[in-house]
């Protein structure tokens, strides 16, 4: 035996049907309701109560969390009825749809940049409407989230250096991109001190030859980062990092300084020996040459 | 087609002497659906109008109606004279029209093709042209796929759902593929026709013995063929190689011949080489990746490879520039023919040397950034390597939650700074396995519950927000199984790993516990009552080693085991608790190139397994202790190894080699063998419901479960303890039936032989127990790899008169014959 739900939908009678999915939705059981919307939506095509008709099934979707169809229902709602008095609220919900569907900063941000741009345009439709300053909050929130992403992204390389030196470069390099693409990034204090962390690493775990630029380096960033963060709160540890870099620009000079030494000694000692002759010893040898990698 | 008549009562009209007439009035009939007056303003044979009789106006009419190809006839008649005036009467036969061809007898993707060709067929009225001139293009279509002699028969039906309307059907009797009997070369001297055969590949001539490929004349391969068989001629240094005339000609009603008349013309060698345009690296480098010199065979082949390669490997010009940077390289060989030698110019367009700087992903709708940024190769800063590039896609791969065909890199190079920025886009699948089964077994129905998340995220455990349906996206493994019977058997088991511990390295930590228990299903208390439970835990740390190569992992492991028997029949002690506290250590080398249908590649693993050795410190005299005492910690040492080898030898043909050898030590001959950690040989090598943990179960197709015993051992003391020594060899030959997202299958066909033993000194390699078969595996996403195997074991074993002959094994979710 069919339920009387069951026997209204297979029904012909689309008043009743009408009037009941109103009943069902304002009941809040918007799964059936959809059920009759869906049905209706083919059988009002090019009446007046379709227009109603449409911003009740864009509604049931938005309720039933099926944002990707119910931002495609709003949105044809305000193009098809662009003088109806809901079409502005069906354009700010169609953007909001969009809003919702952004997901964590950890994942593939397509549908983030198409909520700004949907948020966007909504403000510029209606500049003057109360919508309007929530729509802009949402944008700031959403890119906000894409300067996580730039900053967690960024930082990754810095964390993950112990596996890979090159990692270090890479974080210098991401960190500086990620306030190229986002100039006022809330972090900006933050990665600035993170670049002079890496920089430091990176010149530390590179060859002894390479050591004392890459060491400069990271003083040049530090020397920047006071003058653009005065009394910043990682102050200390930059200055520290500062501090070690000098350290060890002193060492790997020292380290180099021997190296040359034991060289010069060798080489001495294979002329003593008669093993070289003393106008050779200007070429390079290819210990020199095993170490310019990193 | 009718001939115009012009007849009043039965006399012609005399030719000699034409008169002018007005035109009385036109009268049209035979009309079923078509509107007469629009019949009558075509034929221009308008009330009013003068018209000479006999003259061209009469016919003009007939031929302007039958232009319509709508009639099947048109005549035109003069009813009668009526003074100067003349009263015409046209007379015609409608036909139906076509609305639609219906095609039977062919597949679904030959309909679709002939299809399109008869189109403009519709619409048309059906009589013998529309039939002549459909059955030409069905035959000559039907003539390239290789049917030679297809039979077509018409049948018209009036179509319900138009006026005056028919469909026609067309049944096609394909008839057999045309084979080749022969194939036949003239004007060839330096390549046999037996080579210009096989460089042909297909069609191929008939023979006997050929049991695939049966040689099935196929007219547009074969086209396609011809071209490849010059291309490889002019390899071999006939770079004026062509065909002059090819003839196909009937041997008999199922086979053709073929003769191709070739011009092969003259050997090239090479001249010159020189370059151009190359700053970066000097000539004599160039020369060296190049190896054409001259005085060689000049192959277009062998240049080709030399300057673009083709894989991963390198050791071609594109990749010595494109792996370091030079991106936007470009070479282009600029030919100069002297007589019989070629002189070749390499022009190099070097271009910037670029950069990596934006490196992101694209298409993770599920996996977070890190989990695969943290294994991409192309990192900001280094210099642009396409090998690189190339490789991170197959460890992307790897990670087994993206599609890895749908894995693409678009590097976007700015020029201006001379950076690149890669965008990888990657595609979600889904990667977690469900193992859901009843089976029976012992006499009682047996269940088994396994879920495994490939893509798990533990930190989201309790973020309700995550679970979709579960916390997903760290790229974390968590397996949960579960099976029992009852009061017989029960095991539960638990495994967690995280591939980055820490996040700073590639280093992986596991966890993984279990419980089992097996008895005879009396209760506790029970004076008859029997029992074995195992409880175990495992931590185990691996990383990647970028020494020897980076295809090396290094891994450890603690194990702790509990045995409690209780009555337990079959082991060294029957009552006790028994302890196995145990590290290993694994090296193993992975370079297979896929882990479910590998082609090539290799994988090697080398395993000790070691516990303390008590019996030095504990001061218990293994002579005169008891059971309790002697077992209570178990020791022993285990190594085992394990090398499978993938080789591709035709087509997606793949050969597969493995041997594995096993050995269970002692430290101490008065302790004895460990009564746990042995090895079982034969069978499937499932952990089957009947299966005793502790010891390892090594699988053997063609021999039953675990009845491959030592020679000369008592068949049921070793069936229940195992043996400490194995060893075993498989040669198999695989090849792919379904290669999808959706499944992957291959049938497969081995040999195998293996054996076991209780002494090292009655180990010998060569004496071993043998059996071939064949068998199939897919692997599909959510069930992980299924199998089948049917293997014929030749060697009975003394004591086990059912353990070998013919055998079935069934696998799930594993690789069959693995430690």
């Amino acid at each position: 035996c069919k339920s009387s739900f069951e026997k209204l939908r297979a029904s012909n009678d689309v008043a009743k049907k009408y009037q009941e999915a109103l009943r069902l939705y304002n009941k809040r059981d918007y799964s059936k309701a959809l059920v009759l919307f869906e049905d209706l939506s083919q059988k009002y095509r090019g009446r007046a109560e379709a227009e109603d008709l449409n911003y009740y099934y864009a509604y049931t979707l938005y309720r039933l969390s099926d944002y990707t169809t119910a931002r495609y229902q709003f949105k044809s709602f305000a193009d098809t009825y662009p003088a109806s008095k809901n079409a502005e609220e069906a354009r700010y919900m169609g953007a909001y749809c969009f809003y919702l569907e952004s997901p964590a900063f950890s994942l593939d941000q397509e549908n983030t940049y198409k909520a700004i741009d949907a948020l966007q345009l909504f403000i510029n439709l209606y500049p003057t409407s109360d919508r309007a300053a929530a729509a802009g909050k949402y944008i700031a929130d959403l890119r906000g989230k894409l300067e996580d992403k730039a900053f967690e992204n960024a930082k990754m390389y810095l964390t993950t250096g112990p596996s890979n030196v090159d990692n270090y470069r890479a974080a210098v390099i991401a960190l500086k991109n990620a306030q190229r693409d986002y100039p006022d990034i809330k972090y900006a204090e933050e990665m600035d001190f993170l670049m002079i962390k890496a920089q430091y690493l990176y010149a530390k775990n590179s060859y002894v030859i390479r050591q004392e630029d890459r060491y400069n380096e990271a003083i040049e960033l530090y020397t920047e980062f006071t003058e653009n963060h005065p009394d910043s709160k990682f102050a200390k540890d930059a200055k520290q990092l500062k501090a070690d870099a000098e350290v060890g620009i002193v060492t790997t000079k020292e380290e180099l300084a021997l190296y040359a030494a034991d060289q010069e000694k060798y080489k001495q000692m294979l002329i003593r020996t008669g093993k070289l002759k003393d106008t050779l010893s200007t070429k390079p040898t290819n210990a020199d040459n095993t170490n310019i990698k990193n | 087609p009718a001939t115009p008549s012009l007849k009043v009562g039965g006399l012609d009209l005399d030719y000699f002497s034409p008169k002018e007439y007005i035109i009385g009035g036109t009268t049209v009939t035979g009309t079923q659906y078509l509107d007469k007056d629009v019949l009558i303003t075509l034929s221009k044979l308008t009330k009013g109008d003068k018209v000479v009789l006999p003259g061209e106006a009469t016919s003009d009419a007939i031929k302007t109606l039958w232009a319509q190809g709508l009639f099947d006839d048109v005549k035109i008649n003069i009813e009668k004279f009526v003074q100067d005036s003349v009263y015409f009467e046209i007379e015609v036969v409608e036909r139906p029209r076509l609305t639609s061809i219906d095609l039977k007898g062919i597949s679904k993707s030959q309909r679709t093709a002939i299809q399109e060709k008869l189109n403009d067929k519709t619409g048309k009225i059906v009589n013998d042209n529309l039939y002549n001139t459909t059955s030409a293009i069905i035959k000559k279509y039907m003539l390239e796929k290789g049917y030679f002699f297809t039979k077509i028969d018409y049948k018209t039906r009036k179509d319900e759902n138009a006026e005056n309307s028919v469909v026609l059907e067309t049944y096609i009797d394909k008839g057999a593929r045309v084979k080749v009997q022969h194939i036949d070369f003239t004007g060839n001297t330096e390549f046999k026709s037996a080579k210009l055969r096989k460089y042909l590949k297909s069609p191929k001539q008939f023979t006997w013995w050929r049991f695939y490929g049966s040689g099935k004349f196929v007219k547009d391969k074969y086209e396609e063929n011809k071209v490849k068989m010059i291309a490889k001629m002019q390899d071999k240094g006939y770079l004026d190689a062509s065909i002059l005339k090819d003839t196909i000609y009937q041997y008999n009603k199922k086979k053709v011949n073929i003769r191709i008349d070739l011009y092969e013309g003259k050997k090239y060698y090479v001249g010159s080489v020189t370059w151009a345009g190359n700053a970066i690296y000097p000539d004599s480098i160039l020369n060296k990746v190049l190896t054409i010199e001259r005085g060689q065979i000049y192959s277009e082949e062998k240049l080709n490879k030399k300057l673009n390669g083709g894989g991963e490997n390198g050791g071609d010009i594109n990749s010595l520039y494109t792996d370091n940077g030079y991106l936007t390289f470009n070479i282009d060989p600029v030919k100069t023919i002297r007589g019989d030698t070629v002189d070749v110019e390499l022009r190099i367009g070097e271009g910037p040397q670029f950069t990596n700087n934006r490196i992101t992903l694209k298409g993770n709708t599920i996996t977070n950034d890190k989990v695969v940024l943290r294994e991409i190769r192309t990192k900001p800063g280094q210099k642009f390597n396409k090998s690189d590039l190339i490789r991170t896609i197959r460890e992307i791969g790897q990670l087994g939650n993206f599609d890895e065909s749908k894995t693409v890199p678009t590097p976007r190079p700015n020029p201006a700074d001379g950076t690149v920025d890669i965008e990888y886009a990657v595609e979600e699948k889904p990667s977690d396995q469900i193992e859901l089964s009843g089976g029976f077994g012992g006499g009682r129905i047996i269940g088994t519950l396994g879920l495994t998340f490939n893509n798990f995220s533990l930190r989201n455990l309790f973020n309700l927000k995550a679970y979709k349906p579960l916390p997903k996206g760290d790229g974390q493994k968590l397996s949960l199984r579960g099976q029992t019977n009852g009061k017989y058997y029960q095991s539960y088991s638990f495994s967690f790993s995280q591939p980055w511990f820490g996040g700073e390295k590639p280093v992986s930590f596991g966890v993984s516990a279990f419980t089992s228990l097996q008895s005879n299903g009396l209760s506790n208390g029970d004076a008859g009552f029997q029992k074995i439970r195992l409880n175990g835990v495992t931590v185990s740390l691996g990383r990647r080693l970028n020494w020897p190569d980076n295809y090396f992992q290094l891994s450890h492991a603690v194990n702790l085991q509990q045995y409690i028997l209780n009555n337990y029949a079959g082991y060294l002690f029957s009552t006790g608790t028994s302890y196995n506290l145990n590290l290993s250590q694994e090296i193993s080398r992975d370079s297979r190139d896929s882990p479910i249908f590998p082609k090539s590649g290799s994988y090697l693993r080398f395993t000790i397994q070691a516990t303390p050795p008590y019996s030095l410190f504990n001061k218990v005299n293994y002579a005169t202790a008891s059971d309790k005492d002697k077992y209570r910690f178990t020791e022993y040492h285990k190594w085992k190894f394990d090398s499978q080898w993938y080789q591709r030898v035709a087509g997606n043909l793949v050969i597969k080699a493995q041997a594995q050898f096993g050995f269970l030590g002692q430290y101490n001959k008065a302790v004895g063998q460990s009564a746990f950690e042995r090895f079982k040989l034969g069978g499937d090598g499932m952990q089957g419901f009947d299966f005793l943990q502790g010891s390892e179960l090594i699988a053997m197709r063609g021999y039953a479960n675990n009845t491959v015993i030592p020679v000369g051992s008592d068949p049921t003391v070793a069936q229940q303890s195992g043996s400490p020594i194995y060893t075993k060899y498989v040669l198999e030959a695989r090849y792919p039936v379904i290669a999808s997202q959706q499944a992957t299958a291959f049938v497969l066909a081995f040999a195998e032989g293996g054996n076991t033993w209780n002494k090292f000194s009655d180990f010998n390699p060569f004496n071993i127990r043998r059996s071939v078969g064949v068998g199939a595996r897919i692997f599909l996403p959510i069930f992980g790899l299924l199998g089948i195997d049917y293997g014929y074991g030749f060697d009975a074993i003394p004591g086990l008169p059912d353990s070998n002959k013919g055998q079935f094994h069934f696998s799930i979710a594993q690789q069959l014959g693995g430690f």
